[in-house]
């Protein structure tokens, strides 16, 4: 759709402003998703050619360089040794001992058990003597995965660092050719505190990050494409191996007699996905507005004991979810206090079915979330709030602006952009809300055409609490848990990345400076 | 002359490893780690202390013992065998799933016959997967009966579902039954009308097949009066002691709540076995599961701890242990000559699990996923709005255990009638029988009319059926169907 120019849009209703508005959003889908892969083919161009220059360097180096470098091509840090910097050689020399020693020792074995995971499972030996059955353990395919990504990112640090010493050499010679002295160990050492004091910070948490993030998820999505559940553990039954794209087929299959019973896999995720975004839309936004409200309410000229108000609503926070949720839980039961009151004041005959009721349970959730949840965004606006010039809402007053059209105008701008972050940080972080849902209803009530699905769904699951049944449940199937994961991951990294680039204070960093 | 020196070598090597292997060689320390209920950690400690010194093997267990509550041990032990227990104790439900993951030991033979020989016929097959015994009976009181506040029900109303419901109702006090969370407790009506679902499984705790018989004319009843109590206002489901503290005036649950309900109601605390619906002019006694802890050993690698331990498991599920358990924790035995003891049949709660236990079922192995796809009929059942909505609900439960499990042999090859018979509108399969010739033959006589249709089908499925158009009934009358597997022949009989 041709984009219209400004006057032109000026002139249009307000209603035809938000038609085209919205017309424009959708007509400019396509390009957005053409304009990403793009984007993507740049960036695979961009590391193709980055790997080439880096290939033809390394030839380069062996071609002009002197033995001593071609030397260090097989035995790391040679050329340092030889050229006199002995501290690097001694590291170069020793990591690639290691990595040497590793790779025969056991990497090698890891590595190559990674393509099939193991084939020998447990066996079991009647010893008749002792009337007692033995069993003997043999491959593990947990730790053939575990310690094979391993060896893989071992692999990956050898190979750069092999990389990084033969660029020292070509540096060397170069530094040589001009007739420099080259940096002593000491030197080195000195450097790292002084010039090249980024790299010691950054060794220790990049280290963490690498073995306590990046690794465990790398396994995490690596199981996705295993048979690992409650039947093939990988050590004390059965090995679990590589399936393919079988578990996402399984669980984004409309087949409704593929192990699902009633309803298919693809169906019961649509499902539960669409819960999940709802519940975080509303979780989010009715916290946000609320909580905005209560702060401005509270912050009003001639509200009195204000500091006390603030101590009543932060109270729900300094009890813990833990227990404040499951006793509100149990408040709202069919004989729990609510119903009862409201039976003994005669209002009503028969209990509410607050959670029997797909739809009762569903508003339910998200009234008392906002119940927990007014109390943070009180106190994050309240400082927001105050922070906004008295003088604005003061001219905006002598023009004869209404507190309507003050909020409309001068506040609600305001927190958006400010809270605009922390907004989408709490969407995604909702869609994840694994303690509410899980502590107010554990999901009930049951979903009974997905009874059969894996882990039994309900219709207040989230997609967190749907993946905790299914590695809990009868059946323990961890590879389907872990495509749910990565959906989740994917969904999440879409909505965050979309609004993240519409957001107000990502696209006018310059506004309300 | 060299197969006479291997056969007196091999003799030698075998006559060696006796030595070395006889039942002396146990004697020694051993480091253990058991899992018991936090209830049982001391008298626990008590008795491996006990068994260290009475035991003639000369065997000494170093033991830890940790509390991990039955219900949690089975989910510990599969995410992690090896850090588990050496012995732990886990209801059995979990079992099928601790043999599936290798963390049971099977039981050797002197062990696998002082088990059958010593306990309660369930509890030992609660015990068994295929021919092989894996764990040790501990229990045999995870039953459910029904507790009442005797100021609100009357005495004489405990034995009718129908009085119990209006009784509730007139008092706005609740009738709390788990129907709608939990297939064990919603099990209780199909095994009133006499149905069944029981799983076969092999020696390594897979599932083979299943034979259910919960979509049959005595399911339909059996959610006929289902209905009744999951559509009363003051039908709560729940199966916690503590909701007499929260208006309720009847809780059906177990021994474990005998405490949390005495404590509530004192005096007015009444105890019982389940009572009974009325659907057609006809009565059926509630049924119920009946089901028991077990005690397992982890499988281990050496082959001497092993059989140690498995001395020390025989020991702890014997008599002397289970008599000790039941005075300090008034645990229900599984052996049976503490069964029979006088002070046990005197305890209130157990006195309500036996007279319940006429129309109790054992609970056998059952597929982790049967509870997830049969709890949901309480909510089908809530929510059907006539007959045809309960049939509904039977038939998506029949679905889904179809769909995902092997029927048994009887229910894919059986044949059964089908179409507007007996007042069915093609919704409703009527068994059949072969007989001796051959013949498959109706198990009831159905009053026809002329004109009236139906057919054969094999496996409650279409894909075999007979006759090819629909069997017309000619004149009207009484009669059994026969039906000849070989010709694919459908007639009728008088008789």
């Amino acid at each position: 759709m041709a984009q219209i120019s400004d006057l032109e849009f000026l002139r249009l209703s307000k209603a035809q402003k938000t038609g085209y508005k919205i017309r424009r959003f959708f007509t400019g889908i396509p390009k957005a998703i053409a304009s990403f892969f793009l984007a993507v083919w740049h960036a695979i161009q961009k590391a193709g050619k980055a790997v080439g220059r880096e290939i033809s360097e390394i030839g380069t180096t062996f071609k002009e360089g002197d033995w001593k470098t071609k030397l260090s091509f097989l035995v790391m840090g040679f050329g340092s040794l030889a050229r006199g910097q002995i501290l690097r050689g001694i590291l170069f020399l020793l990591f690639e001992i290691i990595f040497i020693g590793y790779m025969i020792l056991s990497g090698g074995y890891w590595l190559s058990m990674l393509p099939s995971l193991g084939t020998q499972g447990p066996t079991k030996e009647y010893n008749a003597l002792l009337d007692v059955t033995v069993t003997q353990y043999h491959d593990n395919s947990f730790q053939i995965l575990l310690y094979g990504v391993l060896t893989i990112f071992f692999i990956v640090a050898f190979i750069y660092t092999w990389r990084v010493n033969i660029r020292q050499n070509r540096m060397a010679e170069k530094i040589l050719a001009t007739g420099k002295p080259l940096k002593s160990g000491k030197e080195d050492l000195h450097s790292l505190v002084d010039d090249q004091f980024h790299k010691t910070l950054m060794a220790l948490p990049l280290t963490g990050i690498l073995i306590f993030t990046v690794l465990p998820i790398f396994f995490m999505i690596l199981v996705a494409f295993t048979n690992y559940d409650g039947t093939h553990n990988g050590y004390t039954n059965n090995l679990f191996t590589w399936v393919g794209l079988d578990n996402f087929n399984t669980l984004l299959s409309w087949d409704v007699t593929g192990g699902a019973g009633t309803q298919s896999y693809a169906a019961t995720f649509g499902e539960v996905l669409l819960w999940t975004l709802i519940w975080a839309f509303f979780a989010t936004f009715t916290n946000y507005f609320l909580g905005m409200f209560v702060a401005m309410a509270i912050n009003k000229k001639g509200i009195r004991f204000k500091k006390g108000w603030r101590t009543i609503l932060v109270l729900t926070i300094a009890i813990p979810q833990f227990i404040s949720l499951l006793y509100v839980s149990k408040m709202f039961a069919k004989n729990g206090i609510i119903n009862g009151f409201l039976m003994d004041m005669g209002w009503i005959k028969t209990a509410l079915p607050f959670w029997e009721k797909p739809n009762w349970a569903r508003i339910t959730v998200i009234l008392i979330n906002i119940w927990i949840g007014i109390p943070y965004l009180m106190l994050i606006t309240t400082g927001i709030l105050m922070n906004i010039p008295a003088d604005l809402y003061e001219s905006a007053r002598i023009d004869g602006a209404n507190a309507w059209q003050q909020y409309r105008k001068i506040t609600l701008p305001y927190m958006l952009f400010v809270t605009g972050p922390y907004l989408l940080t709490s969407f995604t972080g909702n869609m994840n809300n694994f303690n509410v849902i899980f502590l107010l209803t554990g999901g009930a009530p049951t979903n009974p055409a997905a009874s059969s699905a894996a882990g039994a769904v309900g219709y207040t699951d989230l997609l967190i609490t749907w993946l905790f049944k299914i590695t809990t449940g009868a059946e323990s199937q961890y590879y389907l848990a872990s495509v749910i994961g990565i959906l989740v991951f994917v969904v999440v990294a879409l909505i965050s990345l979309i609004v993240y680039n519409v957001m107000p204070s990502i696209k006018n960093e310059e506004d309300f400076r | 002359m060299k197969k006479v020196l291997a056969l007196i070598l091999t003799l030698a090597l075998v006559v060696s490893s006796c030595v070395v292997a006889s039942a002396e060689s146990l004697a020694g320390t051993y480091d253990i780690t058991l899992w018991v209920a936090e209830k049982a950690v001391d008298l626990t400690k008590q008795q491996i202390a006990d068994f260290n010194a009475s035991n003639e093997l000369g065997i000494v267990f170093n033991a830890t013992v940790e509390p991990v509550s039955e219900a949690d041990a089975a989910t510990q032990m599969i995410t992690d065998v090896e850090a588990g227990g050496d012995i732990f104790c886990f209801a059995q439900d979990q079992f099928a799933r601790l043999v599936q993951a290798g963390a049971l030991a099977p039981l050797g033979e002197g062990a696998a016959a002082f088990v059958k020989e010593n306990n309660d016929a369930g509890t030992v097959a609660a015990a068994i997967s295929g021919d092989t015994v894996y764990a040790y009976p501990l229990t045999a009181d995870n039953g459910y009966f029904m507790y009442y506040d005797k100021s609100v029900i009357p005495e004489e109303d405990v034995d009718s579902l129908e009085k119990l419901i209006a009784d509730c109702e007139a008092a706005q006090k609740y009738f709390a039954f788990e129907m709608q969370s939990s297939a064990w407790y919603l099990a209780s009506f199909f095994f009133a009308t006499g149905c069944v679902s029981e799983w076969e499984t092999d020696d390594d705790g897979n599932f083979i097949s299943v034979h259910d018989t919960f979509n049959s004319p005595e399911g339909l009843i059996a959610v006929k009066g289902m209905e009744k109590l999951v559509k009363s206002d003051f039908h709560l489901s729940s199966s916690s002691g503590s909701e007499f503290s929260s208006n309720a005036a009847i809780v059906v649950t177990g021994t474990w709540d005998y405490e949390t309900v005495k404590g509530i109601l004192g005096d007015n605390m009444g105890v019982t076995d389940l009572p009974s619906f009325e659907v057609d002019g006809k009565e059926y006694h509630l049924g119920s599961f009946n089901g028991c802890k077990l005690l397992g050993v982890k499988p281990q690698v050496d082959a001497y701890k092993l059989a140690a331990l498995h001395q020390l498991a025989r020991y702890l599920t014997g008599e002397k242990c289970q008599q000790e358990r039941f005075e300090a924790l008034s645990w229900g035995p599984s052996n049976l000559t503490v069964q029979a003891s006088d002070a046990v049949q005197a305890n209130p709660g157990l006195a309500a699990l036996i007279a319940q236990s006429p129309y109790s079922v054992p609970q056998c192995q059952i597929h982790g996923s049967w509870w997830d796809i049969a709890k949901v009929i309480g909510d089908d059942v809530k929510n059907a709005e006539d007959e045809a909505g309960l049939q509904q609900a039977l038939d998506n439960y029949y679905d889904k255990i179809a769909s995902l499990f092997t029927l048994s042999d009887d229910v894919k090859f059986g044949w059964t009638v089908i179409g507007a018979v007996n007042g069915t509108m093609w919704d409703n399969d009527f068994a059949m029988t072969k007989g001796d010739d051959g013949v498959w033959k109706s198990n009831d006589a159905f009053e026809m009319e002329a004109g009236t249709e139906f057919k054969v089908r094999q496996g409650l499925s279409w894909d075999n059926n007979f006759p090819a158009e629909n069997f017309k009934v000619e004149e009207a009358g009484t009669y059994y169907v026969l039906f000849n597997e070989a010709t694919g022949e459908v007639s009728l009989s008088a008789e």
